[in-house]
């Protein structure tokens, strides 16, 4: 399948702070690639700057076959947004907003009414059309912005943290919207700091984390990535704080890297049968009792901390980080 | 792109503003209540028929351009809204030129303070008897005056970034230039170098203009109306050089 983006060595200071250092990687037609990292990494000056609202410091994107730098409006025109936060006026009623991005991509009258009974009803929002869109939920929000995006039935979809702050029950549905829309042939690039969603929708993964892509392949192959590495949960009894056991675990020989995930500790080593009593005998000596060890694959989650040292969900985001996240969420300034 | 589609979008952006603006009905009546209020207050303090009625034919120009500076200005700093509310990226994300991006705004702007100050023209007219000698130029100076406060505007939002920040650069010029613009007082009876600052000033010019057609004829206001105009051009473009270079960065 042909190439419809293109990232080449985009790159983007922010004053001396190297926000995206680099950046390559390319999207096949009709694929759902995820750009996957903690917040602050990258991931919004990158889908900006690939949209054309962003120029960068150096490098460039194209996209169907058109440069950003130099034709940003044809690249916008072949592109639907989905921001993190939705940005709709809430002021104005979801057919009024629709009206106004359906003017500003070009649609004529007739074209523009077909559209916005269709994207309307496909998203389940008709009844509630002429409501201001301030009284809407969250999940009525992101619903009316993935249809704002549609409107001018673009063959790209970028989608940025689609499923972010929203309820399990609508975070599903915006998942199977994604997929629907995959499967109606639209390229889809989104960006996530969830590991689970990346592995749920993406057909390849890029890992980005302070501005760098640290690695690029499917979700398999990137599991793959921990050499031979196995992963081992423990859930230790007595109410005890699970987490206060990753320091002394962290110690025990043989140990590569341990973390709490999902309420358990998960402990990645080379040498599991050799880590198994070792575990038992070391909790066992510290006074606590084990409630449940299990041997599990390795997760996405496993080959990101292999690859970045880090949890993507419980490291603390540095000050440069949270600058940099600052700085692209502000979005003009 | 065409210069007509561009200037579409650039009419459907101030149209978005501007039905945004007129959706809230708290937020006209807000807007339009503080010029009233001084209007009424004024008015009747000096008597509105009683010996001071020359007070109040130099009072209600005076209000007139205030009301376009205050419209104008609000409606512009919208800009800085929807950059913190991210609207601003919506129509970014689009396909659509920054120059149509800042002269829609710049519409948006200009048309809110002629639309305000109408609202004040026919209410003085109305309630005190207040006439001009040529409505066309009544009409004119308030576009100008409009557009040159809408370029201040785009200047402060610019320069602010975020709503607060752009609450206090736009009262620090709105409010000395209330007092300073010739409304309450004759630029004439102040202080000197008081009448300098107040000559610097694009309300001291618009609430000359409208006192002058009061009662004279239109070329007497010519140098006025140049000087509101060479006040457009230099704010709007100041102003869209500094949007413009925030938007491509």
């Amino acid at each position: 399948m042909e190439n419809v983006i293109e990232v080449k060595e985009l790159t983007k200071f922010y004053g001396s702070l190297l926000a995206v250092d680099h950046v390559k990687f390319e999207v096949k037609g009709k694929e759902i690639f995820g750009l996957l990292g903690p917040n602050g990494a990258g991931k919004t000056t990158t889908i900006r700057m690939i949209c054309g609202m962003l120029r960068p410091t150096s490098g460039t994107a194209v996209i169907a076959g058109f440069d950003v730098s130099q034709k940003p409006e044809e690249v916008k025109r072949r592109i639907g947004l989905v921001p993190d936060v939705s940005n709709l006026f809430g002021e104005l009623s979801a057919r009024v907003n629709l009206e106004f991005m359906g003017k500003l991509y070009g649609l004529d009258k007739k074209t523009r009414r077909e559209r916005i009974d269709q994207v309307l009803e496909l998203f389940q929002l008709k009844e509630r059309q002429n409501d201001l869109v301030k009284y809407y939920s969250k999940g009525m929000h992101r619903r009316l912005t993935i249809a704002a995006a549609l409107l001018h039935q673009p063959e790209i979809l970028i989608m940025d943290e689609p499923t972010s702050g929203l309820d399990a029950q609508t975070a599903r549905l915006v998942r199977e919207i994604i997929i629907d829309l995959n499967k109606e042939g639209r390229t889809i690039l989104l960006t996530t700091h969830q590991i689970d969603e990346a592995d749920r929708l993406a057909q390849r993964v890029g890992i980005i984390d302070r501005g760098r892509l640290i690695a690029l392949d499917t979700p398999e192959q990137i599991k793959n990535s921990t050499q031979g590495m196995r992963a081992l949960e423990v859930k230790v009894l007595n109410g005890v704080d699970q987490q206060r056991w990753i320091p002394i675990i962290k110690e025990a020989e043989g140990v590569d890297k341990a973390f709490l995930a999902e309420g358990k500790i998960r402990i990645l080593s080379k040498n599991l049968s050799q880590m198994i009593p070792t575990v038992v005998n070391l909790v066992d000596k510290q006074g606590g009792k084990i409630e449940n060890i299990s041997v599990a694959q390795p997760t996405l989650e496993d080959a990101f901390i292999n690859l970045t040292g880090k949890s993507i969900r419980e490291e603390p985001m540095s000050k440069e980080d949270d600058v940099r996240r600052r700085l692209a969420r502000s979005g003009l300034r | 792109m065409k210069p007509l589609t561009s200037l579409m979008h650039s009419v459907w952006i101030a149209e978005n503003d501007l039905r945004q603006s007129f959706k809230s009905v708290r937020h006209v009546v807000w807007s339009l209540l503080f010029p009233i209020f001084m209007m009424l207050t004024f008015s009747f303090r000096y008597g509105a028929t009683g010996p001071d009625k020359d007070f109040i034919n130099f009072l209600i120009p005076g209000i007139v351009g205030m009301t376009a500076m205050f419209g104008s200005i609000n409606e512009t700093m919208s800009i800085v809204w929807d950059k913190s509310l991210g609207v601003f990226d919506r129509i970014l994300a689009a396909p659509v030129s920054s120059t149509s991006i800042i002269v829609g705004k710049t519409m948006a702007g200009a048309v809110m303070g002629v639309i305000s100050a109408l609202v004040l023209l026919i209410i003085g007219a109305a309630l005190f008897g207040v006439s001009f000698t040529n409505i066309s130029v009544v009409l004119l100076i308030i576009l100008l005056a409009s557009f040159s406060f809408t370029g201040i505007g785009t200047i402060i939002s610019g320069l602010a970034s975020e709503p607060r920040e752009a609450m206090m650069l736009s009262n620090l010029l709105r409010f000395p230039m209330m007092f300073l613009g010739g409304v309450f007082f004759p630029i004439e009876a102040m202080p000197t170098p008081l009448p300098y600052v107040a000559r610097a000033l694009p309300l001291t010019y618009a609430t000359e203009a409208l006192r002058i057609i009061q009662t004279a004829n239109s070329s007497m206001v010519l140098l006025d109306a140049m000087v509101l105009l060479a006040y457009t051009v230099a704010t709007i473009l100041f102003g869209s050089q500094i949007l413009m270079r925030i938007m491509t960065r």
